[in-house]
């Protein structure tokens, strides 16, 4: 076997320039499939913590059905009971209750319909970064009765600026009476995302309940867990626990199916990508392979002629095949690790992309992860030695006699 | 008389190519014995190359039956013929038949590996087969750093080294100028009376012709003459 193993490296480098080509053909797809995949990975955690970190946090409870009608009347069930032992619990990194309601804002210059989101200023600080977007003004404090944020393009909308005055106006809770009260705009916030620039507005927790005559009550409890995978397990047994009774607990997934979906999608497309990456690797293997064969036909025979078993050129074939890929997987890992490594530091500017209801907001960096550095040089390998079956077996069949006529 | 190693019995080959039949060897029969020198010569095409190839088992022959040490290699097929050829038969074929990317002391330890003889034993055998062929000092030398000469000396080590029943040759002289080739020869005789192995030639070169022991003639397949010197 060392024999064969030595036999068949030396013959890689027989032909150092035809090796170096094919290297450098099979690690630059290994090294397109490491970074495509990185850039996929890096895009979808990009999507990702928008969507998480922009309004929605990792996961978030709610009265059934609050999510279909927004309905004022459907308030989580024994939210006070529910808050104390979310404190507790292990999972969870932070938490933090909301109010949503529908709700008309005014100024002198026109109105304009937003949701208007009741929060603790203290705890949405751990769940949202709204308090890193406020662009004029200043983010909430738990004392702050009349002030009211608001979007920078609903400020545009309204004509509006720190320090103004408006109206909101909203339908209270169970009669449907409608609520009016003064706020003077305390911060304007820019999230990059024209429909939470424009649909949202923001009050204190307190002045929201009695605004919509809820008394203690929340509609919506935001969560942060300890790390995003976790959020991103739907059986994980926190759902669980804090689902029923009326209430239901759910992750991102659930909250932006269309993300779940992308990532599903991104999966597939991956794999399909892969696979006709790999599939030309495969034949450019073949071919090199082949081309080699057939350059050193009188030498098989010579081999064959001295008592070398069918199988055992077949081994040599598929050894060289291995060394191969080797030599292609070390240039792709390093290329792939290489090209991974300066983007990682100066990013792609994909902001402003919306894809699948979201909108990029940051630099997109390609994220690295142990699959593409094994997985991938493995079936760069596998497919080396599927590729190399069909010359070792043809080499195999070889009789002596007719592979030394061939080469003459 | 000496014991029989090869009875070539009525041996017919017929290649066809593109519906043209080529009889290579026509109802030919030939018997060489334990430690002869024989060198079968004809002109192009009269089948010498075609005969070794049956012989060694190489190539199959349309008719007629090949006894290689008593054994009937027809009967004989993938790896019991590829093992049989490994432990009885030596090759020396003409130039650059060595492997290219292996030294000269690795080709000679090639077919040892294939037979499964320990290391310390290969090891032991190549030095003494190196030092009988004139080429200890040449041992690690790949065949692109050795003349042509040189070469067919190692060809003819790796052939001798297990000390098969005969060894064949395919025009081993036909790359080589003629002081090279005549020292090969010379080699080949010597080894030939000292070990008494025998030696199965086919060739063109009137050098070999000359200091053969027996010499076979062929002439469109079939032996023409055959006659044994003394």
């Amino acid at each position: 076997m060392k024999l064969l193993i030595k036999l068949a490296w030396r013959n890689v480098l027989r032909n150092k320039r035809r090796t170096v080509l094919s290297g450098l053909a099979v690690g630059i797809g290994l090294a397109s499939m490491i970074f495509v995949d990185a850039l996929t990975a890096g895009m979808l955690e990009s999507m990702i913590k928008t969507a998480t970190d922009t309004l929605l946090g990792h996961g978030q409870i709610h009265a059934d059905g609050f999510r279909d009608t927004l309905a004022v009347e459907k308030t989580i069930k024994d939210s006070e009971t529910l808050l104390n032992s979310l404190h507790s619990d292990d999972a969870l990194s932070a938490f933090s209750p909301r109010t949503v309601s529908y709700t008309m804002l005014s100024s002198t210059a026109g109105s304009e319909a937003v949701l208007l989101y009741g929060i603790a200023p203290e705890t949405e600080r751990n769940i949202s970064v709204l308090d890193e977007a406020i662009q004029k003004g200043a983010y909430l404090e738990s004392s702050d009765d009349d002030i009211i944020l608001i979007g920078s393009k609903t400020a545009e909308i309204l004509e509006v600026s720190v320090g103004d005055r408006m109206v909101i106006t909203v339908a209270r809770a169970y009669t449907g009476e409608l609520s009016q009260d003064m706020f003077r705009v305390g911060g304007i916030f820019h999230m990059g995302i024209r429909e939470v620039d424009q649909g949202l507005a923001y009050i204190s927790i307190d002045k929201a309940r009695k605004l919509l005559g809820l008394g203690t009550a929340v509609h919506e409890i935001a969560l942060r867990f300890k790390s995003l995978e976790m959020a991103g397990d739907s059986s994980l047994p926190f759902w669980k626990r804090y689902s029923g009774n009326g209430n239901e607990a759910i992750g991102w997934r659930e909250l932006v199916p269309q993300l779940d979906s992308v990532i599903k999608m991104s999966a597939v497309s991956t794999g399909i990508t892969m696979f006709l990456v790999f599939g030309i690797v495969a034949l450019s293997i073949m071919n090199s392979l082949f081309m080699s064969l057939y350059e050193r036909m009188f030498e098989f025979g010579i081999l064959r002629a001295i008592g070398t078993r069918p199988v055992r050129l077949a081994s040599i074939i598929l050894l060289e095949a291995v060394s191969l890929s080797w030599i292609s997987i070390l240039i792709g890992v390093m290329l792939g690790y290489g090209v991974i490594q300066f983007f990682s530091v100066y990013g792609i500017d994909y902001r402003g992309i919306e894809f699948a209801d979201i909108t990029i907001t940051e630099f997109l960096y390609p994220v690295m992860n142990i699959k593409q550095f094994t997985v991938f040089p493995f079936v760069i390998m596998l497919f080396s030695i599927i590729a190399a079956v069909y010359p070792a077996v043809f080499a195999a069949r070889l009789t002596p006699a007719h592979a030394m006529r061939r080469s003459m | 008389m000496s014991e029989e190693i090869i009875a070539v019995k009525n041996i017919t080959k017929i290649y066809g190519t593109d519906g043209v039949e080529i009889h290579a060897l026509r109802s030919l029969n030939l018997t060489i014995r334990r430690g002869e020198f024989t060198a079968i010569a004809g002109p192009s095409g009269s089948g010498k190359t075609t005969l070794l190839n049956i012989i060694s088992g190489l190539d199959r022959p349309s008719e007629g039956k090949v006894m290689l040490a008593e054994r009937l290699l027809s009967d004989m097929k993938g790896n019991e013929l590829s093992d049989y050829r490994r432990d009885h038969i030596g090759f020396i074929f003409q130039s650059y038949n060595l492997i290219p990317v292996l030294s000269a002391r690795e080709n000679i330890e090639y077919i040892m590996l294939l037979q499964g003889i320990g290391e310390d034993e290969r090891h032991s055998r190549v030095r003494s087969i190196l030092k009988e062929v004139g080429m200890e000092d040449m041992g690690e030398r790949r065949p692109d750093q050795l003349s042509g000469g040189q070469q067919q000396r190692v060809a003819v080590a790796r052939a001798m080294v297990t000390e098969p029943e005969i060894i064949l040759a395919d025009e081993p002289t036909a790359n080589l100028d003629s002081s090279t080739g005549a020292a090969l020869l010379g080699m080949m005789r010597e080894l030939n009376e000292r070990k008494n192995m025998t030696f199965l030639f086919s060739t063109h070169d009137p050098m070999i012709m000359e200091r053969a022991k027996r010499l076979v003639i062929l002439k469109d397949g079939q032996v023409a003459r055959d006659e044994t010197r003394e």
